[in-house]
């Protein structure tokens, strides 16, 4: 007989699932489409904008999660807005003094995780209804399949548009670039490409 | 009161939270700020070092330079000396022009008479990838290197080989192109003039 435990054990693990498969908010959910398309030309911005979400993801569910039973109805939006604009704010300062460059290559695109809709979504169907500990195994998740689905698109440009990858050279000197695929049409193609394998994937598993 | 209860009871959280979180930003801000600066310093130099290869060193000029921003307040500017040895070789500072989405922080350096350009580079903009960040590249850029450091003007076509003081701008890209040569314009004859009353350069100039 299955027990409370057991019950919020597999609670746990199908939430922390959920985001790197099932409801992958890139693959599945097509979600965040903005920094998918604009920063994956290569892996080590993809990378950094993926850590930076997880950073605003936590923060946020974890405040909204905190404050889920004092929340108005009408007010919640204005709420999950001014917390995730706080933490990407505060995500912005840290990249800006810890990772100067990549601060640099990044651009508009950090302060732009605010209006970012995985992060208000986690919030609304999660954090706002979730106590902390499982609004922070969804941040994890969903951040994690959204940092996993940016360094595949990246790594995949990244290699085919330049014959590097993380910027070292992995591709024989033979091999000529498509330099289409770093390019923002390589990002659409590609996107595309990886959209259509995972929904072969999925109806052949069902 | 009622109404004032109500207001209270409705929106306590919201103005405790808005308190919250801004002091989360200034105490944020206020830890992280010097490293920032630091970090702009390093690129500073590192992209006066590009524009002037000959100086061997960037030294702050000791005298104040003040000028009127774009905006219209009065800044301190910082200008740096290149030299080599002993041998001034040109002058660096920092302008700032408002792009098309956020203000477009650029390094200037002019040559040691301050007669023309040596060329700009970009410490920090926001302005759209793919459009306005081509100021960025070399072929808006290098129309700067030799220009005179008086009356640059922005023209819609023209060969960006020919180094004049007309400025060819980037297509698709003009509010950009046009806050490179406005802030230019407006900072260079300022500086130049302090410069000259400072005693730093020659009037002949």
């Amino acid at each position: 007989m299955a027990t409370d435990s057991d019950g919020q054990t597999c609670v746990y693990k199908n939430t922390l699932l959920a985001g790197l498969w099932r409801e992958n908010p890139v693959l599945r959910l097509l979600l965040g489409m903005c920094p998918t398309l604009a920063v994956t030309a290569a892996v080590k911005p993809a990378f950094t904008m993926g850590m930076c979400v997880v950073f605003v993801l936590v923060c946020s569910n974890v405040m909204v999660s905190l404050m889920r039973d004092k929340l108005k109805p009408h007010l919640r939006i204005l709420m999950f807005t001014l917390t995730i604009a706080t933490f990407v704010t505060i995500a912005d300062l840290l990249l800006k003094a810890f990772q100067p460059d990549m601060s640099a290559a990044l651009g508009p695109y950090v302060p732009l995780i605010i209006v970012n809709c995985i992060i208000i979504a986690r919030a609304e169907a999660c954090a706002s209804k979730n106590p902390i500990l499982l609004s922070i195994v969804d941040a994890l998740s969903m951040g994690a399949g959204f940092t996993v689905a940016l360094c595949v698109l990246a790594g995949i440009r990244e290699v085919l548009g330049t014959g590097k990858f993380f910027e070292i050279q992995v591709m024989p000197k033979a091999f000529v670039p498509w330099a289409a695929l770093s390019m923002p049409v390589g990002a659409f193609l590609a996107l595309g490409f990886l959209l259509g394998l995972v929904t072969l994937i999925t109806k052949k598993r069902s | 009161m009622r109404s004032i209860r109500h207001f209270f009871e409705q929106s306590w959280l919201l103005i405790v939270a808005s308190f919250f979180f801004g002091l989360l930003i200034a105490v944020t801000n206020a830890a992280l700020s010097p490293r920032i600066e630091q970090n702009r310093n390093s690129k500073l130099n590192e992209l006066a070092g590009g524009l002037l290869p000959d100086a061997t060193a960037f030294t702050p000029v000791a005298e104040t330079i003040e000028i009127q921003a774009l905006d219209g307040k009065q800044q301190k500017l910082a200008v740096y000396r290149a030299t080599t040895g002993s041998q001034t070789v040109g002058w660096v500072f920092q302008v700032v022009g408002s792009g098309f989405a956020d203000k477009i922080e650029l390094v200037v350096a002019v040559d040691a008479a301050f007669t023309s350009l040596a060329g700009f580079d970009v410490l920090a903009s926001n302005e759209t990838p793919g459009f306005g960040d081509q100021i960025k590249y070399g072929y808006y850029r290098d129309q700067f290197k030799g220009a005179p450091t008086d009356g640059l003007t922005l023209v819609k076509s023209g060969d960006p080989a020919t180094i004049d003081a007309q400025i060819v701008a980037i297509t698709g890209a003009t509010v950009s192109s046009t806050a490179v040569v406005r802030a230019m314009d407006h900072y260079l004859p300022q500086v130049k003039t302090q410069l000259q009353q400072k005693g730093l350069i020659g009037h002949g100039n």
